[in-house]
């Protein structure tokens, strides 16, 4: 339960910093920015497995959607996809293999293109973007942008691990 | 009983995600209600105060954008502000030759200057004005501030003037206040002087030069330049340096005169010539 609480901490200070402080580092003129929330959520994901994920998921996309502009509920199916694809990945064997390697960036972006694309197609719906549109210009900056911030607990937890 | 609880059991995490979609579904197609808009009201509040308070941080991606923008302004306008400085200095020059055309009393054809050589010891100007224009051999040049030159090489559509910075062209001129007569012409190392003017001449710094009624070329009364220097050239005659009223440097714009020198009166003075010779 404890673990648990400290996730939900993580969480909550990811979807904080989210919507506070990295609206300052938008790029491109379609003003993209890391998707914070996702790289914790595919932590925990893979951590906990596919129910904690996909409650996880629900639960912060829920959080963003009330702290949002758009459609509530929206984030909330995106992020329970991509928590739930997350939870695919426990496996406790290899549980430090893929927490503590760069494979946890490509879990990112693979989970990442998922939240992505169903959020902006959604998004989107009723404009004149196009499904590629919509791909080139949103899904895959935001996916790379996210899984390059994606590499920063990956160097901390080998750090921490080589100094153990 | 037990068998479809076992097999429900596996599903779970199936079960419990399909959960969770529908309800976010159905979230979304909630959206127009009022409770949730209440809640999102207060929720963009609290974040709105957040933000506010992070406002100082400066978003480097953002002012690179702003910065780019502002460049892209600054030169559009700059270009902008060029045309309208040309179009100003244009519509100077254009109303100053106009109120010229209006007051002078000889038919007149407008050029624009399309060539100039000023660095010679002949100097010429290239018209786009031509025989089309009406426009001939020995015709002045002027501008609105005074003479410029004489029409030496037509065609069609263009015409070549020597201007008064050229060592052929002598103008027969005349100080206007004393009414002293000289010949104006180019020393060929960058002054404009007056010539044959006796030594007891009264002529002054600062007396205006036109061209004179002697002048078989040019009409009588066109402002030349003004008197810069007067020295004693030798025991006869004066060496008076002229400031031209026409700057060389700058002019854009010309009039032709169609004035061209009187045959008969040239053809008398030739003949008397040739019996005193």
């Amino acid at each position: 339960m404890k673990d648990y609480l400290k996730y939900a901490g993580i969480l909550l200070g990811l979807i904080l910093l989210q919507k506070t402080v990295i609206g300052f580092i938008d790029i491109t003129e379609f003003q993209i920015t890391p998707d914070l929330v996702i790289i914790g959520l595919v932590y925990f994901g893979i951590k906990k497995g596919k129910i904690s994920g996909s409650i996880a998921g629900f639960a912060s996309g829920l959080i963003l959607d009330i702290f949002s502009f758009s459609f509530i509920g929206l984030m909330a199916l995106s992020k329970t996809a991509a928590g739930f694809a997350a939870g695919f990945l426990h496996d406790d064997q290899k549980l430090e293999r893929y927490l503590n390697s760069y494979i946890f960036v490509i879990f990112v972006s693979v989970c990442s293109v998922i939240n992505n694309f169903i959020y902006y197609t959604f998004y989107f719906q009723g404009t004149n973007l196009t499904v590629f549109d919509i791909l080139l210009r949103y899904v895959l900056p935001t996916t790379v942008y996210t899984a390059i911030f994606s590499i920063i607990p990956v160097i901390f937890a080998r750090k921490r691990r080589f100094t153990r | 009983m037990k068998i479809l609880l076992s097999y429900l059991g596996n599903l779970k995490e199936y079960i419990i995600f399909s959960s969770l979609v529908v309800i976010s579904l159905i979230l979304i197609f909630q959206n127009d209600n009022v409770q949730i808009r209440f809640v999102r009201v207060i929720a963009v509040n609290v974040i709105g105060t957040i933000q506010n308070g992070f406002s100082f941080i400066p978003n480097i991606f953002e002012l690179q954008r702003e910065n780019k923008s502002l460049r892209e302004t600054n030169i559009d306008l700059s270009k902008e502000l060029s045309i309208l400085k040309e179009s100003k200095l244009e519509n100077l020059r254009l109303n100053s030759m106009l109120e010229f055309k209006q007051r002078t009393n000889y038919r007149i054809v407008t050029g624009k200057i399309i060539g100039k050589t000023l660095i010679q010891t002949r100097n010429n100007i290239t018209l786009n004005i031509g025989e089309r224009d009406s426009v001939k051999i020995g015709m002045p040049v002027i501008t609105d501030k005074g003479l410029l030159g004489k029409i030496v090489a037509v065609s069609s559509n263009y015409s070549i003037a020597q201007i008064l910075l050229n060592k052929d062209l002598k103008v027969t001129a005349k100080d206007q206040r004393s009414r002293v007569d000289g010949i104006i012409s180019w020393d060929g190392q960058g002054k404009v002087r007056m010539k044959n003017v006796s030594k007891s001449a009264d002529v002054k710094i600062g007396d205006v030069l036109i061209t004179s009624e002697y002048s078989n070329n040019f009409p009588a009364g066109i402002p030349i330049g003004y008197v810069t220097t007067d020295n004693t050239l030798d025991n006869l005659f004066k060496n008076i340096e002229v400031e031209c009223f026409v700057n060389f440097e700058t002019v854009e714009e010309v009039f032709v005169l169609k004035f061209l020198s009187d045959d008969e009166r040239k053809e008398l003075e030739k003949k008397y010539n040739e019996k005193t010779n």
